[in-house]
């Protein structure tokens, strides 16, 4: 496929990302409304806005103002806010015994991490290669990166269920361990970030890389001394999409890891928090909390790549 | 085809140059494509070998049995029946599918219209519609087993509005279970298409709209005969990734039904199915037979959707 052929919701997200400084995506400019009738039509449709906007945000606001109650209060009625918050829930679900907060916190802090990083490496590497270097077979094995995105996890179950209990050749049982999701986990972002980056490293000119190249740099210092450096939003982009992805992975931590209460994530655990303890509201809506700050502070932070990052590689489970 | 080393010695030949950019490049993508053909096309394949096979969780690999377990599956009523009826893994999902995917697709759509606009808070209105879809999926799962608890705070709103007690255990009724789930995929994943259509929007040149103004056209017939057909990539794009969404659906079913797909049946879905034949019943050799299965109906739609809508510029 031609470059001009992919004018569409993916590729104008990356081209957006490419220019920095303005919200990635943007807006045609304000209008001052004229008529009456244009008027009332806007404070109507504003009006309507700030309703959707309150059915979205209510069930956090409601999530954390239960966390924050004590259990009887929480059975008493729908305050919407505690009339005397205490961290008492918090502080019950952050270490205990059977299922400790503490440790999944950590656990999902490291799996995330280093996926994130080793996803960063190989996607920019390859992202990279894909959009500049001129080897044979390119596109028929860019062709394969995509087609992986067409292989469904149902499939994947139970042969990856199988493999990692028993690794071909080594005979290592890679489940239920941390490692072990890490090696899996570098998978699941790595074809959208690649694709990601080929994208994005597609609309650097060339110049920068000749100019290198008459100053004498190598392939890999025009790639981590010129390329990476010019990239730097579209790199953003994909360690904060990476990271919230596997911050929020249930589905194969909870086939992987299942087992071993220590290796547990943070979503993992509030599942078997809500498995075992049914309707302890207090702590479990503390769990939920604690499930969403990381990602609720990278999204604060970064959103205007977060906003490009997903138009433009549709990564979101 | 020469393969070289990527720390080859620099040759002054403008060959010996390509040579080398070649071999760097096969060093550079040689990482990905392992983890690729390691993670993702082995286990396709091996998916089809397990398929074929009597395979237990104990007794491992018990031989080949050719398509035996696909017969079995044709006639396996926990999966599918003929008519379709509900509390079966494929129909609980195909009938989640036909009614979340519009439901996305419309709400998506709507709100990202309504944060395309020129308008005050603009950028508090984009970040209030996506938060949800920020969320994971045990968290939101979470917050709706509160919110739609028998004694939660829908029910309140309920009963405030009746003025009677209304206590329906919303995920504890296999009447209204799925279709709890439903809502709250709709509310978690409609963020997610207003940013693609939103980036969608944007590349609608703007002199398209300055014709439609020229000719006196209304914001309604513009939208119709403007932008909707505009945006048909998008709309090709964004039903394709809420279907496979749709098609794969499981965190949700297994955490609010504890796993069990209950009640009765009516929050099995077709991956929760491979699941617990896998996992819960040890039996692998048939959990990789519905997996391919799925496979092969994911695959079909996804063919039959880019053949209806024509070549898309969307690379997947």
């Amino acid at each position: 496929m031609s470059e001009r052929e992919e004018v569409a919701p993916p590729v104008a997200a990356v081209r957006e990302l490419a220019l920095e400084g303005e919200a990635a995506v943007g807006t045609p400019v304000a209008i001052p409304p004229r008529t009456v009738a244009e008027r009332t039509r806007r404070v109507v449709l504003f009006s309507f806005m700030i309703v959707v906007a309150l059915l979205y945000l209510v069930p956090f606001v409601y999530t954390v103002a239960t966390s924050l109650k004590t259990q009887a209060e929480a059975a008493a009625g729908f305050d919407l806010w505690p009339d005397r918050a205490s961290l008492s829930a918090y502080r019950e679900i952050w270490s205990r015994e059977d299922l400790s907060f503490v440790t999944f916190f950590k656990n999902s802090l490291i799996l995330a991490t280093s996926i994130t990083v080793i996803t960063l490496f190989l996607a920019t590497l390859g992202g990279y290669a894909f959009a500049r270097l001129r080897f044979p077979l390119r596109e028929p094995l860019f062709l394969l990166v995509l087609g992986t995105l067409m292989i469904p996890d149902q499939l994947r179950l139970v042969p990856v269920y199988l493999m990692m209990v028993d690794f071909p050749i080594t005979g290592w049982n890679l489940t239920q361990t941390l490692h072990g999701y890490v090696f899996f986990g570098s998978s699941i972002a790595l074809a959208t970030s690649l694709f990601l980056m080929r994208q994005y490293f597609l609309t650097i000119p060339k110049d920068y890389e000749e100019a290198a190249k008459l100053d004498g740099a190598g392939y890999f210092k025009t790639y981590w001394r010129i390329m990476l450096p010019l990239a730097a939003p579209a790199v953003a982009a994909v360690a904060i999409l990476t990271f919230q992805g596997i911050w929020n992975e249930f589905f194969w931590a909870n086939l992987l890891l299942t087992g071993d209460n220590s290796n547990y994530t943070v979503q993992m655990g509030l599942v078997q928090f809500r498995f075992q303890y049914q309707t302890l509201w207090p702590q479990l809506m503390a769990a939920t909390t604690i499930a969403i700050i990381p990602v609720l502070v990278v999204y604060v932070f970064f959103q205007r790549y977060f906003v490009a990052g997903v138009a433009a590689a549709g990564v979101k489970g | 085809m020469a393969v070289q080393a990527g720390r080859a010695r620099r040759l002054p030949s403008l060959g010996g140059e390509r040579l080398r950019e070649a071999g760097v490049g096969y060093a550079f993508v040689l990482i990905p494509l392992g983890v690729f053909v390691l993670l993702q096309l082995y286990p396709m394949a091996y998916a089809f070998y397990v398929s074929a096979h009597e395979w237990g969780g104990i007794e491992g690999n018990l031989g080949y049995v050719g398509l035996d377990n696909y017969r079995e599956l044709r006639h396996d009523e926990a999966f599918w029946t003929w008519p379709p009826a509900r509390a079966t893994a494929l129909w609980n999902t195909v009938y989640y599918a036909l009614l979340v995917v519009p439901l996305q697709m419309t709400l998506g759509l709507t709100l990202a219209l309504l944060v395309n606009q020129a308008i005050r808070g603009r950028t508090f209105f984009r970040s209030a519609y996506y938060f949800p879809a920020l969320v994971s999926s045990a968290a939101a799962s979470a917050i709706a087993l509160y919110l739609l608890s028998a004694d939660g705070l829908v029910n309140a709103v309920i009963s405030a509005i009746l003025g009677r007690d209304f206590t329906h255990p919303w995920f504890g009724d296999a009447d209204t279970a799925l279709e709890s789930i439903i809502v709250l995929d709709a509310w978690t994943t409609s963020g997610t298409m207003m940013l693609f259509y939103l980036a969608a929007l944007q590349s609608v040149p703007v002199d398209v709209y300055e014709a439609a103004a020229i000719d006196k056209a209304g914001t309604w017939r513009t939208f119709w005969k403007i932008t909707f057909p505009l945006l048909k990539p998008a709309h090709f794009f964004v039903a394709v990734v809420s279907v496979i969404g749709a098609l794969k659906f499981f965190d949700q079913a297994f955490i609010i039904s504890t796993g069990s797909g209950g009640p009765a049946g009516s929050t099995m879905t077709a991956v929760l199915y491979v699941y617990t034949v896998t996992i819960k019943e040890f039996n692998y050799g048939y959990g990789a037979t519905v997996g391919v299965v799925l496979f092969l109906i994911i695959f079909t739609i996804t063919l039959a959707q880019r053949l209806l809508f024509g070549r898309s510029e969307i690379v997947y």
